[in-house]
């Protein structure tokens, strides 16, 4: 155990050349995906939990069932939908990083969606209210709202990018962790342990944990920020 | 400048019910209740940000500046605050020294304290000239001295406006001081209405003379 970690720390210094790729390749699905999901997921969230129209609560739920949906349920519509028999076959997308992407930007943006809403839902009507009381126009009272939401949109992206990073079942599903092209942190772990390969998956343990750790150390140093 | 009849009904239980009455400008209106007397309510319908049963705009006035009881900050300094309602960075200055909030300038507002931000609330509204102003409560947060403060600057704005204003305040002596007009709601009603003197000195209404004797008239 103990010369394990010896080696896998020795393997994170001598930047070994796969761990480098795997790490590469993670960076790539991971930021992309965190930021597709924040670009769709922020407005449909503050739209949300700012506005009452008939059927919202519907799509709350909707929402929330989509939060819960398992990474592999999500995993197998996109390989049923990319695979040879699937009907976008054609596009040649399933064992790439795209389609990666694409199956976690489906599982991380209503994730996105109800940190949002639930946010704006609590402070929308105290900006709203105020704001009116001074007779500001739409575009102001819409900014000063936004304005409101910085640091719950900048912990929300922390969020989806540690849920991304994290994810695994959907992943290697549609990646199929292929060497030096779709393998990611959490996929090559597995791989290399089920060959009985422990100390590149230690060292790409160390490195999910730490990177974690200052993911959550930033998101707490912001909530202290934030409370008030 | 005119006020509609409305009523206004939560969860089936009717908590106001409005018969209407006119405004004149220059003029501050005292309304006075107990708690949960619809006070705010009214408030709240006048401005807008409420519906009422019936219909949505229940005055003619152009204008409706409006500080709610509970006062929000918006996350920025309490200079950028108070000029949201009017960028003359001059009168900000001096109604933030007026109201003693100089030394929290560049402070930010959402960490302000109760009264603190009830001054920095009454110092943003008052960068805006309004036809119909209302104020729920603006001194329930303020010590004995920023309550007088704030007094005189009302009485002043409302001069230099030429508005009319509606003070919602549970301080008798407040309306007392500087009210023109007095309504009193009791239970959702609009019990009595005239000028101060009359309703806040001699009533007509039993209920209203009890009301002045628990506040030590
Ligand atoms: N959003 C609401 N939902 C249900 N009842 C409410 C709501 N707002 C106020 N009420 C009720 O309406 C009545 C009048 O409230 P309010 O106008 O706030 O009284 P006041 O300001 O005079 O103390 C109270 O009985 C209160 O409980
Ligand atoms: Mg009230």
């Amino acid at each position: 155990m103990k010369t394990s970690i010896m080696k896998a720390i020795a393997l994170i210094l001598s930047a070994d050349a796969e761990l480098l790729d795997i790490l590469g390749v993670t960076a790539e699905m991971s930021l992309q995906s965190s930021v597709i999901a924040l670009l769709i997921g922020v407005p449909i969230g503050i739209w949300l939990g700012a506005s009452r129209f008939y059927g919202r609560s519907a799509l709350l739920v909707a929402n929330r069932t989509l939060m819960g949906m398992p990474p592999v349920v999500c995993g197998l519509i996109f390989y049923m939908l990319f695979s040879g028999v699937g009907p976008f076959r054609h596009l040649k997308l399933l064992f790439t990083v795209k389609i990666m992407i694409m199956a976690q930007v489906v599982l991380i943006t209503p994730i996105v969606v109800g940190s949002m809403e639930g946010y704006v839902d609590r402070v929308a009507p105290a900006v709203r209210e105020t704001a009116k009381g001074l007779g500001l126009g739409r575009v102001k009272t819409f900014f000063l709202l936004v304005n409101e939401c910085v640091y719950q949109i900048i912990s929300t992206y922390l969020l989806a990018f540690a849920r991304s990073i994290a994810e695994v079942g959907a992943v290697s599903m549609v990646g199929g962790a292929i060497a030096w092209k779709t393998n990611v942190m959490t996929t090559a772990i597995m791989q290399y342990t089920n060959r009985g390969n422990f100390t590149l998956g230690i060292a790409l343990g160390i490195i999910l944990l730490t990177i974690s750790l200052i993911v959550n150390i930033v998101i707490s140093l912001l909530q202290r920020r934030l409370s008030r | 400048m005119k006020i509609n009849a409305f009523t206004k009904t939560y969860e089936g239980r009717r908590v106001l019910d409005f018969p209407g009455m006119e405004l004149e400008r220059g003029k501050i209106y005292a309304v006075i209740g107990a708690n949960g007397s619809g006070k705010s309510t009214f408030a709240k319908i006048l401005t807008g940000v409420q519906k009422a049963d019936k219909g949505r705009v229940h005055t003619d006035a152009a204008s409706v500046g409006y500080m709610p009881q509970k006062n929000f900050a918006y996350r920025m300094s309490t200079k950028a605050n108070i000029l949201l309602a009017g960028k003359n960075e001059e009168k900000a200055r001096r109604l933030m020294a007026e109201l003693q909030l100089g030394h929290l300038e560049n402070k930010r507002a959402d960490r302000l304290s109760g009264g603190e931000t009830a001054r920095m609330a009454l110092a943003r509204l008052m960068m805006k000239g309004f036809e119909l102003v209302i104020l729920d409560e603006p001194t329930a947060a303020m010590d004995m001295e920023t309550t007088m403060l704030s007094e005189r600057l009302i009485l002043d704005y409302v001069k230099e406006t030429d508005c009319a204003l509606v003070l919602v305040t549970h301080s008798l002596q407040q309306a007392r001081r500087i009210a023109d007009h007095a309504l009193y709601f009791h239970k959702g009603q609009l019990l009595e209405e005239g000028s101060a003197d009359k309703v806040l000195y001699t009533p007509e209404k039993a209920e209203t003379r009890q009301f002045l004797e628990f506040y030590g008239a």
